[in-house]
C-alpha cells in the first residue's frame, strides 16, 4: 500500500546540490519525532540524498505537528 | 552535551501528582469560586450580583428576569422581604450598604416581564390548596409554575381578595402588579369555601394532594406536628405552612413545592432536597482601595436612574487578589482553584491530548500568588508538583525547557570556574555571583570579586556557575541532584566556605545545601560599607524585588539600606516586598512561554516610569530587553556602565570570555581558546532571528563547519543562498548564507526543528 504523505514540495528545479552537483527533484522522506513517524515528499538530491527542509514548512507545519506531538 | 528527550508518545505510565484529598485540601483553600455575601444571605438564592450589574448597566429587563427566577409575586416580596441580603452586604463594613431590596422594587416596576412561550404540558397529578395569606399565595405561585393543576379553597370572594389577604403594607401598584400575575395563571378558584372539616373530607379524595395555610392547618387539626424544614405533616398526609414574614412564606412555599414534587413521585419528601436556604461563604474581597459611598437617595423609591446609581454603588464582591498580582493568572484567565483542577486532570490525562501543558509550564513558580491570597494559595506547588510528575511518568516534552537546561550545563561546564583566592589552599568565603550575572554583566562579576578580594580576610574563592534552580524549575530532579552534587564537591574543595551569593535566587538554593552557611553579597556589603567611589544616579530608581527575595526580610531590607548609602532615591511600587511579581524569568517561563512571560514583565514596568533597580540579573536583563532602562545593584556599586542587554550568545560568550580573563589575570592560566578556521559574519535580521528562535553562533558555526567537511549543502537559484543542516542532540539546524571569501561566511537566516528528517526509500 501507499505511505499517505502529509506534505509534498516540489523544487521547481531552483535547487541544486552543491555536493552533487544535480538538480534536487520531489522525493520521499520521513519526519520522525517522539516514536512517531510521517511519509512527506520534499526536494531530495537524486544522487546524495541529501533532503531539504524549507525554512516555511520547518517554521509552519512542522513546528504545529510537534507541538501538537509534545502535548500528546 | 545533550539531554534526553522524552522517548515515546505511546508511553501510557501514570503516577498520582496529588491524592484526591490533598487535592480538595488544596482546592478549598481558593474562596474564588464562593457566592458573594449577598448571595449567600438569600435563602431563595437571588443572584444579586447579576441583578445588580444588569441594573447598573441599565438593563431592568434582565434584572426582573433574575428576580421573577425566585419567587412568583415580585410585588409582594419586594414590598416585605426582610432583605437579609442587605444586611450582609459588603459594602455594609464600610458605611451603608447596596439598597438592595429598594432596587428590587424598581425592578419590579419597570423591568418587563418576560412571558413563557412554551405551553407547558400539565402534570398529571392533582393538588387542592386549601386557605389564604402569604404561604398560601406564594405557594400557588410555585406549583403553578410546575404545571400541576392547582384547585385553591379560600375563603375570599375573588382573586383580588385572595391577592390581598397576603399584601398587607403593599405598595398599591407593587400590588397590582402582582394582581396582574395571579390572574394569569390557571389556578381553578372555588371563592367562599367554608375551610371545616366537612369541606376537606369531602373533596379530599378528588385531589392526590392537599396543601393548607398556617391558619387552616391549625384549624383542623390544633397538634398537627408538621415538619419545619418540609413542610409536611405525615400524621394527617398534608402540606401545611409555617407563619411568617414575606420571606419566610416564600421560602416556606418553595420547600413545600419541593415536597409536593417528591410525594407526587411517590418519594420521601426528606431525601435529594440539595442545598436549601442561605448558606455559609468563606469569600474574601479586599476592599482596602474602596472608597465608601453614601446610598443613593430615594425619597420612597427608586426611578429607574436611581435604581441604576445605587446599583453601581455594588462592588461585585469577588476573590481576586492573585489574579490583582500575577500576569500568568490573568492570561488563562482563571482561579488558581479552577486551575488547580484543571492541571490535576491534565495529569492524569493517559493518552490525548494535554491541554494544560502550556500552563503548568508557564508559571513562573514565584510565590506571589501565597503572598497576595488571603488563604496562601500556593499555585506554585502545584506547576512544580505537575512539572515533576510529568517528567517522572516521561510526559514532559523537551522542547519547552531544552535551551535553559542546556544553559545550564554549559555554565556547569565550558563556563564553571571553581577556584580559591590566589595564595590561598581553601577559603574562609567564596563568591558565587549565580550564572545570569556572569552572562549579562561580567564586568560587574569581576568588579566584585577584586574589592571582596581585597576586602576580605581568610581568602575569597570564586566559582562561576548555576547553583541548579534551572533544573529544579524543570521539574528535573535528577539533573538537580547532579548539580548539587557538583557544586558540594566544589565546596569541599575550597573547604567549605561561607558562600557570598550575588543573587537571591542561588541564595536559596544553595541555603539548601546541607550544612551550607550562605550570606548574600548585599548583606555582606551592608556589613562591611561600600568599596570606594560609588556614586548614585541623579533620576530616583523604581525597586524591583526579585521574586527569590520573597519572604526573605533581611535581604530586601539589605538592598534598601544599600541604596540609601549609595544616595539613590528610591520610589516604592505596588506590589513591592513580598507581594513582587515575577519578571517573566521565573520558572522558566521565559522558555516555556514567551507571551505569558512579557505579559510578567510588561506588568512589572507598569508599575513605575522610572529606570529599574534591580537585585536579581535575571530582572535586570528581562527589563533591559524589554526596553527600559535597569540596573542591577551590583553594576550601581561597582560602576559598571551599563551595556545593552546581550543576546543569548553573547551571553554565553561573556561567560566564557569572563572566565578566561580571570583564570588569566588572577590565577595565571592560559585557557587554549577553540579558534574556528573560518570566519562567520551576520547580517543584523540573521542575528536578531537567530535570538528569537534561540539559536546560537556556536549552533550555526557548528553547521558550517560540518558543511566544510562534508561538502553537503544544497543551493538556491531563487535566493541565491546557500542551505547547510546539521543535527545536532534533538534539533537540525539549518543555515542560509553567502561566501563572502574562502573561509569567510555571511549568514541571512538560521532556523531549525526538532523533528528528524530521513531519506525513505519507496
Ligand atoms: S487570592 Fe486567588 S487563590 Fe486565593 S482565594 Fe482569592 S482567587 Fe483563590
Ligand atoms: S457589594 Fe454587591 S456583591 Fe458585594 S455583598 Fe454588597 S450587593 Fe453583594
Ligand atoms: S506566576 Fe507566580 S503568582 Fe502567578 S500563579 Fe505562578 S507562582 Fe503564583
Ligand atoms: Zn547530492
Amino acid at each position: 500500500m501507499e505511505d499517505r504523505t502529509y506534505y509534498s514540495i516540489d523544487p521547481r528545479g531552483k535547487l541544486r546540490c552543491v555536493k552533487c552537483g544535480v538538480s534536487l527533484v520531489k522525493g520521499g522522506a520521513r519526519f520522525l519525532y517522539l516514536d512517531n513517524g510521517f511519509p512527506v515528499e520534499l526536494p531530495v538530491c537524486p544522487k546524495c540524498g541529501f533532503v531539504y527542509v524549507p525554512e516555511e514548512l520547518a517554521l509552519g507545519k512542522v513546528l504545529a505537528v510537534e507541538k501538537a506531538l509534545e502535548d500528546k | 552535551m545533550q539531554i534526553e528527550e522524552r522517548g515515546s508518545t505511546h508511553v501510557y505510565r501514570q503516577i498520582k501528582m496529588l491524592t484526591e484529598e490533598q487535592l480538595v485540601q488544596r482546592e478549598s483553600r481558593c474562596v474564588h469560586g464562593q457566592p458573594a455575601y449577598c448571595i449567600a444571605a438569600c435563602p431563595l438564592k437571588l443572584d444579586v450580583k447579576a441583578l445588580l450589574r444588569a441594573v447598573a448597566g441599565g438593563d431592568l429587563d434582565g434584572a426582573r428576569k433574575l428576580y421573577d427566577r425566585i419567587a412568583p409575586f415580585p410585588g409582594i416580596l419586594s414590598a416585605g422581604c426582610g432583605a437579609p441580603c442587605e444586611a450582609a452586604c459588603k459594602l455594609g463594613e464600610l458605611g451603608d450598604s447596596v439598597s438592595i431590596r429598594d432596587i428590587e422594587r424598581a425592578v419590579t416596576r419597570f423591568g418587563a416581564r418576560r412571558r413563557g412561550t412554551m405551553l407547558r404540558m400539565k402534570k398529571k397529578k392533582t393538588v387542592a390548596l386549601f386557605g389564604s395569606g402569604r404561604f398560601a399565595l406564594f405557594l400557588a405561585g410555585e406549583l403553578h409554575k410546575k404545571a400541576y393543576p392547582l384547585t385553591v379553597f379560600c375563603a375570599e370572594a375573588d382573586a383580588a381578595a385572595f391577592l390581598n389577604a397576603a399584601a398587607d403594607g403593599v405598595p398599591a401598584d407593587l400590588r397590582e402588579i402582582d394582581l396582574r400575575l395571579l390572574l394569569e395563571m390557571d389556578i381553578r378558584f372555588v371563592f367562599q369555601s367554608a375551610l371545616d372539616r366537612a369541606q376537606l373530607d369531602a373533596q379530599r379524595a378528588a385531589y392526590d394532594l392537599v396543601c393548607l395555610s398556617p391558619a387552616c392547618y391549625r384549624t383542623l387539626w390544633p397538634d398537627g406536628e408538621a415538619d419545619p424544614a418540609l413542610l409536611y405533616d405525615p400524621a394527617h398526609g398534608v402540606v401545611a405552612g409555617l407563619d411568617g414574614g414575606v420571606l419566610d412564606a416564600a421560602f416556606a412555599a418553595k420547600r413545600a413545592a419541593r415536597t409536593v414534587d417528591r410525594l407526587a413521585q411517590g418519594l420521601d419528601p426528606a431525601g435529594a432536597r440539595g442545598a436549601e436556604g442561605a448558606v455559609e461563604t468563606h469569600l474574601y474581597t479586599n476592599t482596602d482601595d474602596i472608597t465608601r459611598t453614601a446610598r443613593v437617595p430615594c425619597d420612597g423609591a427608586y426611578d429607574r436612574d436611581g435604581a441604576s446609581s445605587e446599583a453601581k454603588r455594588c462592588i461585585q464582591c469577588e476573590c481576586d487578589e492573585c489574579i490583582r498580582g500575577c500576569a500568568y493568572l490573568r492570561h488563562y484567565r482563571k482561579s488558581p482553584r479552577v486551575l488547580t483542577r484543571e492541571i490535576y486532570n491534565n495529569v492524569g490525562i493517559i493518552m490525548g491530548d494535554h491541554m494544560m501543558n502550556k500552563p503548568i509550564n508557564a508559571c513562573a513558580l514565584c510565590g506571589q500568588c501565597t503572598v497576595t491570597c488571603p488563604n496562601g494559595y500556593d499555585m506554585a506547588e502545584i506547576c512544580q508538583l505537575a512539572r515533576k510528575n510529568m517528567v517522572a511518568t516521561d510526559k514532559m516534552p523537551l522542547a519547552p525547557h531544552e535551551f535553559a537546561l542546556l544553559d545550564m550545563l554549559f555554565s556547569n561546564n565550558e563556563a564553571f570556574l571553581c577556584r580559591p583566592q590566589p595564595g590561598f589552599e581553601t577559603c574562609r568565603y567564596v563568591f558565587f555571583p549565580g550564572c545570569q550575572a556572569a552572562a549579562v554583566a561580567p564586568g560587574t562579576v569581576r568588579a566584585a570579586y577584586l574589592d571582596l578580594c581585597t576586602r576580605l580576610s581568610g581568602g575569597v574563592g570564586l566559582i562561576l556557575g548555576c547553583c541548579g534552580v534551572i533544573a529544579d524549575w524543570a521539574g528535573r530532579d535528577a539533573l538537580y541532584d547532579q548539580t548539587r552534587a557538583l557544586l558540594d564537591r566544589s565546596l569541599a574543595r575550597l573547604g567549605d566556605p561561607i558562600i557570598i551569593a550575588g543573587c537571591p535566587t542561588c541564595a536559596k538554593a544553595l541555603a539548601a545545601h546541607p550544612g551550607a552557611d550562605v550570606v548574600g553579597v548585599w548583606s555582606l556589603l551592608c556589613e562591611i560599607g561600600l568599596p570606594e567611589g560609588t556614586h548614585a544616579p541623579e533620576r530616583p530608581l523604581a525597586l524591583h524585588d526579585a521574586c527569590g527575595a520573597r519572604g526573605d526580610a533581611a535581604t530586601q531590607a539589605a538592598i534598601r539600606m544599600l541604596a540609601a548609602r549609595l544616595g539613590c532615591r528610591i520610589e516604592e511600587t505596588e506590589y513591592s516586598g513580598d507581594r513582587s511579581p515575577c519578571c517573566g524569568y521565573g520558572g522558566l517561563a521565559a522558555y516555556a512561554n514567551r507571551e505569558v512571560a512579557a505579559e510578567m514583565t510588561q506588568s512589572c514596568l507598569a508599575r513605575s516610569d522610572a529606570p529599574y533597580l534591580t537585585y536579581c540579573m535575571a530582572c535586570r536583563d528581562r527589563f533591559a530587553r524589554a526596553g527600559r532602562e535597569s540596573r542591577h545593584i551590583l553594576e550601581l556599586i561597582y560602576g559598571a556602565a551599563a551595556d545593552e542587554a546581550p543576546d543569548i550568545s553573547q551571553k554565553r560568550d561573556n561567560r566564557r570570555a569572563l572566565k578566561r580573563a580571570l583564570l588569566r589575570e588572577l590565577w595565571q592560566e592560559e585557557q587554549t581558546e577553540m579558534k574556528l578556521d573560518f570566519e562567520v559574519l551576520y547580517t543584523d535580521d540573521a542575528r536578531r532571528m537567530m535570538d528569537a528562535r534561540m539559536i546560537l553562533t556556536e549552533d550555526v558555526a557548528a553547521v558550517l563547519q560540518d558543511m566544510r567537511e562534508t561538502g553537503e549543502a544544497i543551493f538556491d537559484g531563487e535566493s541565491g543562498l546557500t542551505i547547510a543542516r546539521k543535527r545536532i542532540g534533538n534539533t537540525t539546524f539549518w543555515v542560509k548564507f553567502t561566501r563572502e571569501g574562502d573561509a569567510v561566511y555571511r549568514v541571512h537566516s538560521a532556523y531549525s526543528h526538532r523533528m528528524n528528517v530521513v531519506r525513505r526509500q519507496s
